[in-house]
């Protein structure tokens, strides 16, 4: 029971921080309310900011689709190195453990991988003139 | 004899040997792929049967505390294979329709995947038949998923495939988070992944049932969502018109195999708990009763065949959920409905398949996928109408067919377990699906076609229509073979134990 009691006070000061979170954000949109007279608008209220250069084209600017080709490779192959790191890190201790399988698991995937990697070049993925 | 996971792994392997095979070649026609894609999968179905069993009691650790090759995962194995190599057929029928809607500067470009990527879901399916721990279930069926992503997005040129496609991977997605959600929560009650363990601990845990049906519910709207119960059925329709009709294919029938397969592996150890189990039939009962109106309801206005199909999809869901509603609490009742809905799924898998196949040859000559495009299609091709013909009959329940033996066991255990509410709107909803079903069949013989020339078809998908309109026959009259290979002491629920 006092486990219990004691497991639930840890939990405290998040709710006091969802709390406060929202407290702030109510009393930031009410306070610009009331201060702010969001009511009246002009062209210069409007604006972004109201300060600034005025901006001549739209918002989104068209990017050319090898950027997210190239950026989810990258995420891909990214991972793989999260992946790598906590498995080098315990290799020596965990090879005597487990045995040989704990190199083949990572060497299956890596060789996964790979053929992925060739895929992708094969492919022009990476070949950013064409 | 070898291990069974070999297969697993020769499909996978397979697969990237195809891929590589794929980006080297300069070849513009990629139906080589298929077709050596097919032969392979034929010489993995033959090893299927050279496989070693699983150990009975596999030691702590080991690999076989995830997998296991029980007699009837072996069975949805070979049904996996089988229904990839249909589809692949269906997708080398289809191979024009998909360059006209792939734009590329080269010829052939970019169609090449469309015969790989089925391998993938294949081996996913392999592998979720025998996943006997949530963590491994749910790789396997992200493994399903995540290959249809890609599949139904496929033609790019197609404002539905993309549409299809996005609406697809968002509620997918989010069906997904509720999954693992649901099996977080069951972690968090048991600290177990396997089902076996995960009933132990369900079965001597007091006083949280409100907690365990909290976390039965979120795996519920999980599954909900992949075997298209209502009320998670809103992606269907679309879905399935918008993605390419082989696609759609596989989708309706994997999709739905690996749901139902997952969904009573997992109710098995939440109906081992006493308190709750009686909440769990109620909460599936109304799943299934409003599946099988929505479903059969929403077909009858349906013009488009493959929308029709669509919600003939949901309404099959709605009389398998009926099956599943039956599990009565004692265990020896959960064999009998594993074995119902086993056989009720393959019944559905050949009548689907049988019709998607007739649809992708025909809509190539007829230009469309209104039921009206299909007026007269007895004079231009008797073979593909008599086809679709068994195919529908069977879908609505006429005796003799395989559908019909499935429905009938379905309403045999609604009887015995009294459920007379779904019975009566089984009785109903059937009578609604033969209205919608047997006006393709009016059109293709009753009406005049516009164009009357005569619809060639290839020597492979002859022989395939030939094999599925004959398994529907044969099935529906001497179903013993499948059912006894479903019920071989070991169920899909049973496996676990």
């Amino acid at each position: 029971m006092f486990l219990l009691c004691f497991m639930k006070s840890d939990y405290l000061p998040i709710l006091l921080q969802v709390l406060v979170a929202i407290g702030f954000a109510c009393s930031a949109l009410l306070v610009s309310l009331l201060l702010g007279k969001a009511t009246r608008r002009n062209a210069t209220k409007d604006t972004a900011y109201e300060c600034g250069m005025i901006a001549d084209e739209g918002p989104q600017p068209r990017f050319s689709v090898k950027f997210y080709l190239v950026a989810m490779l990258f995420i891909l192959f990214d991972l793989e190195i999260v992946f790598m790191y906590p498995w080098a890190v315990i290799y020596k201790d965990a090879i005597l453990e487990y045995g040989a399988s704990i190199f083949w698991s990572m060497f299956s995937f890596v060789g996964i991988l790979t053929l992925g990697y060739v895929y992708a070049v094969k492919k022009g993925a990476l070949d950013w003139k064409s | 004899m070898f291990p069974p996971i070999t297969l697993e792994i020769l499909v996978l392997a397979l697969g990237f040997i195809l891929l590589l095979a794929e980006s080297f070649s300069q070849s513009t026609s990629k139906r080589s792929l298929a077709k050596s894609a097919v032969f392979c999968l034929a010489w993995i179905f033959a090893l299927s049967f050279f496989v070693t069993s699983a150990p009975a009691n596999p030691e702590p650790g080991s690999f076989w505390n995830f997998y296991s090759a029980d007699p009837v995962s072996m069975v949805f194995k070979r049904i996996a294979l089988l229904t990839t190599m249909a589809v692949l057929v269906m997708a080398l029928e289809y191979e024009k329709v998909l360059a006209k809607n792939i734009p590329s500067a080269r010829e052939g470009a970019g169609t090449g995947e469309f015969f790989i990527l089925p391998l993938f879901t294949c081996s996913g399916l392999m592998l979720l038949a025998s996943a006997v721990d949530l963590v491994m279930a749910f790789a396997a069926l992200e493994l399903v998923t995540i290959s249809f992503y890609v599949m139904v997005a496929y033609m790019r040129g197609s404002h539905a495939s993309l549409e299809a496609g996005v609406k697809y991977l968002i509620l997918g997605a989010l069906s997904t988070g509720f999954f693992v959600y649901g099996i977080t929560w069951i972690f968090g009650l048991t600290g177990e992944t396997h089902f076996t363990k995960i009933a132990l601990k369900l079965a001597s845990l007091q006083g949280s049932d409100t907690a365990i049906l909290f976390a039965l519910v979120l795996v519920l709207v999980g599954l909900g969502f992949k075997v298209a119960a209502v009320p998670f059925q809103s992606w269907v329709p679309d879905v399935y018109q918008g993605a390419p009709t082989p696609v759609t294919a596989f989708l309706s029938v994997g999709s739905k195999a690996a749901g139902f397969l997952l969904l009573l592996r997992v109710l098995e150890p939440f109906l081992g708990v006493a308190s709750i189990a009686h909440k769990i039939l109620l909460v599936l009962s109304v799943l299934a009763g409003a599946t099988l109106i929505f479903g059969n309801l929403a077909a009858l206005p349906q013009n488009n065949l493959k929308r029709l199909l669509a919600y003939s999809s949901v309404g099959h869901a709605g009389y398998l959920l009926m099956a599943v509603a039956c599990v009565g609490v004692a265990p020896s009742a959960l064999g009998s409905v594993g074995a119902t809905v086993g056989f009720y799924l393959f019944a559905y898998l050949l009548m689907t398949l049988l019709s998607f196949l007739v649809l992708t040859i025909a809509t190539q000559h007829t230009k469309g996928e209104e039921i009206q495009h299909f007026n007269g299609l007895s004079k231009r091709s008797p073979f593909l109408a008599f086809a679709l013909l068994v195919a529908m009959s069977s879908l609505a329940g006429v005796p003799l067919t395989a559908g019909f033996y499935g429905k009938f066991l379905v309403f045999a255990q609604a009887v015995n377990a009294s459920q007379w509410t779904l019975i009566a709107l089984g009785t109903v909803t059937v009578g609604a699906g033969f209205y919608f079903y047997l006006r393709v069949v009016a059109a293709m013989y009753w009406a005049e076609p516009a164009d009357a020339s005569p619809i060639q078809v290839s020597g492979l998908s002859k022989m395939i229509i030939v094999l599925l309109v004959a398994g529907i026959f044969v099935f529906g009259v001497n179903p013993k073979p499948v059912l006894s290979a479903f019920q071989t002491q070991q169920t899909p629920l049973a496996s676990a134990h």
